[in-house]
């Protein structure tokens, strides 16, 4: 039991880059644009977040600097598509560039070579009074940082914005048939714009998070695929933020797993518990891409004035 | 009395002034791109406060000032330009390989198993072996992301980038368990037989013969792209699906078969890298080759003439970016930033041409 129950704790902050940057991908999605640039966003936010947190001494501030920035790269990428209406795979490609290149510049430029890599303070854990006295429950789920909580709260938001308000189905219904959309008087290039910034900020807040919450050092590569991850991850989750939880949960947990393994040193090479992740990751997708729904008008742009729709 | 037909010489002259226009207008704007982003570049170097011309003189130059810039400069144009196709030829039809890396990797490990396990073999026999099982092997690596997309509809976008994740953990145990050379304090492999490795042209340093073969690869593609069947039914899915499909060419399959070529194309890039630069296989031999051919890539949009080219002219960029970063102070990634703003110029000037020309 102590086992399982150490593992579980592990288990949700390993959540939250997930959580964070998969329902942001899935908040522009379901407008309709789709983020590719999501392991560039990151590492920028991992990079600007730390070094913020290094420089002012918060780790709020420099969590809300990666947002920032995050959400500029997402303005870009909503504009070039919207307006401009270029491919979104590609525009997303050029910032996932653009972001690696600013994100190592920075770093190189803020702290530069050290003998002693900086450290910032890792986020403290807040156990939530009363429900963190629950006997198992309390100590896995309310015994952690507040970005875990603003993580699971955000997902809730999201959730209830989209499936429990009106202004949600009509956001929704821009990712299925932008054209309808528009003529009910739905402000598509609006909605585009502000759920890709949003977005793409909590793709740069799941960055920032990973220096935070671990070993509080900024290295490179520490994103380690995740962004690639959180894309799979968004089409496992069909698009909808409440499916989205349980895929991070089955992503979160294998990375524990994987690592624990390493640890424990089962008999079998490292590095084929280290690929298992991805190997399900694979194998997951082919369920997922046949069984899960995903917005009909994902990854196109939508041009009032042309008369193919669909 | 006789009057010469008027219109016959009237062609040609017609024509020249038209060809010579479409091709300012394709010329024009790139060029404007590229000193765009070296503007905007210049800029952020002079906020970090260092000189921008120095910086760009030492990236600019580094390739041409000694023959080790430009054999330095060779053999990464290499890799570039075959992960470039790797990205590239898939994208003829659509579809998205981020998997170059992977396929590289994958390429390396079995050019290094037959260069090591054939090692004693004459060279003649065992270095076309090492390239083709390379070839085979980095197809094989994409040909999953293939069977993937095409019967179970997986997206290649992300089968590819997740085979890339695989792929390191694989070289790592090939690295440290199958063949490990455990002095070289990293993961790396034995070396390979003699017999495996590409001959070396001219003296100090030398530059390896993969480029001739690589050379003769871009003649190859050229002609399969332009003059084939298969090439044109590519172009045709890629230009436009619907009307494909509508003329029956099999667009699934042959959207699979370009993740296959492409795989195979970056497999032979690792196997090259093996042959010709390494002499082994070791742990971050893919460098950052996968994007750097995805830029090329989209660079070209969709001109396979023009990236080897651009593939030359970004080899020489990161040749450049590290004698930049010892001469000027200004950190390598800087080079990237550029890139990535070529591109989004780029990009924006298709816009802009397309919009003055019609008026």
């Amino acid at each position: 039991m102590g086992e399982i129950t150490e593992l579980l704790t592990l288990m949700i902050p390993a959540m939250v880059p997930f959580l964070l940057a998969a329902q942001g991908t899935v908040l522009s999605g379901r407008a309709g644009v789709f983020n590719v640039s999501q392991e560039g966003l990151m590492v920028l936010g991992a990079a600007v977040g730390f070094l913020v947190s290094f420089k002012v001494g918060s780790n709020t501030v420099g969590m809300a600097a990666a947002f920032a920035i995050a959400g500029v790269f997402g303005l870009v990428l909503a504009y070039m598509t919207t307006q401009l209406r270029l491919d979104q795979f590609v525009v997303g490609l050029a910032l996932y560039f653009a972001a690696l290149g600013a994100a190592g510049l920075l770093y190189r430029e803020v702290i530069g070579v050290t003998m002693e890599p900086p450290l910032i303070p890792t986020l403290e854990d807040k156990p939530i009074p009363l429900l963190s006295d629950i006997p198992f429950l309390g100590e896995v789920l309310f015994d952690h940082d507040l970005v875990v909580y603003l993580a699971f709260a955000i997902s809730v938001a999201i959730w209830w914005f989209m499936y429990k308000t009106r202004s949600g189905l009509a956001f929704r219904s821009i990712g299925e048939n932008p054209k309808a959309a528009d003529s009910l008087g739905i402000n598509v290039t609006w909605a585009r714009t502000w759920s890709t910034v949003v977005g793409s900020g909590l793709v740069g807040m799941a960055g920032a998070y990973l220096p935070m919450v671990y070993t509080g050092l900024y290295t490179e590569g520490m994103v380690a695929g995740r962004g690639w991850l959180v894309i799979a991850l968004a089409f496992l989750g069909g698009w909808r933020p409440h499916l989205v939880i349980a895929g991070a949960a089955f992503f979160a947990g294998m990375e524990v797993l994987a690592l624990r393994a390493q640890v424990a040193g089962i008999g079998i090479p490292h590095q084929f518990v280290l690929m298992l992740p991805y190997v399900a990751t694979l194998l997951v997708m082919v369920f997922a891409f046949r069984w899960a729904r995903q917005p009909s008008f994902l990854g196109r742009n939508y041009d009032r004035e042309s008369r193919l729709v669909g | 009395m006789t009057a010469p037909p008027a219109t016959p010489p009237a062609a040609p002259e017609a024509a020249g002034p038209r060809r010579v226009a479409d091709a300012l207008w394709l010329v024009v704007p790139s060029v404007l791109s590229v000193v765009a982003a070296f503007a905007v570049g210049g800029l952020i170097i002079l906020a970090l406060g260092q000189d921008p011309v120095a910086a760009f003189e030492s990236v600019l130059t580094t390739s041409f000032n000694t023959r080790f810039g430009t054999v330095e400069t060779l053999h990464k144009w290499v890799p570039v330009l075959l992960c470039a196709y790797a990205f590239a030829i898939p994208l003829a039809t659509g579809k998205f390989n981020i998997g170059a890396e992977g396929q590289l990797l994958v390429g390396a490990t079995g050019g290094v198993a037959i260069g090591i396990l054939w090692s004693d073999l004459p060279m003649l026999v065992l270095l076309p072996c090492v390239l083709v099982a390379g070839a085979l092997a980095g197809a094989v690596w994409s040909g999953i992301a293939a069977v993937l997309m095409v019967k179970f509809n997986v997206n290649e976008i992300l089968s590819t980038v997740v085979l890339n994740f695989i792929s390191f953990q694989l070289i790592d145990y090939v690295a440290s368990h199958v063949w490990p050379d455990r002095g070289a304090g990293h993961p790396a492999t034995v070396r390979v037989g003699e017999g495996a490795l590409l001959p070396g042209i001219g003296q100090a340093p030398p530059l390896h013969s993969g480029v001739i073969i690589t050379l003769v690869l871009v003649v190859a593609i050229a002609i399969f792209m332009r003059r084939t069947s298969t090439g044109f039914e590519m172009r045709a899915v890629g230009a436009n699906l619907r009307a494909a499909q509508v003329h029956g060419i099999r667009t699934s399959r042959l959207a699979g078969a370009g993740l296959v070529v492409g795989g195979a194309v970056a497999g032979l890039a690792g196997a090259i890298e093996v042959a010709g630069v390494h002499g082994k296989m070791l742990e971050g031999m893919q460098s950052n080759f996968l994007i750097l051919g995805i830029i090329v890539g989209l660079m070209s949009r969709g001109s396979m003439i023009a990236i080897p080219f651009i593939a030359f002219g970004i080899a020489v960029l990161e040749v450049g970016a590290g004698s930049m970063q010892r001469t000027a102070q200004v950190p390598v990634e800087m080079v990237l930033i550029i890139e990535a703003l070529i591109l989004l110029f780029l990009l924006l000037s298709d816009i802009a041409r397309a919009k003055l020309r019609r008026n």
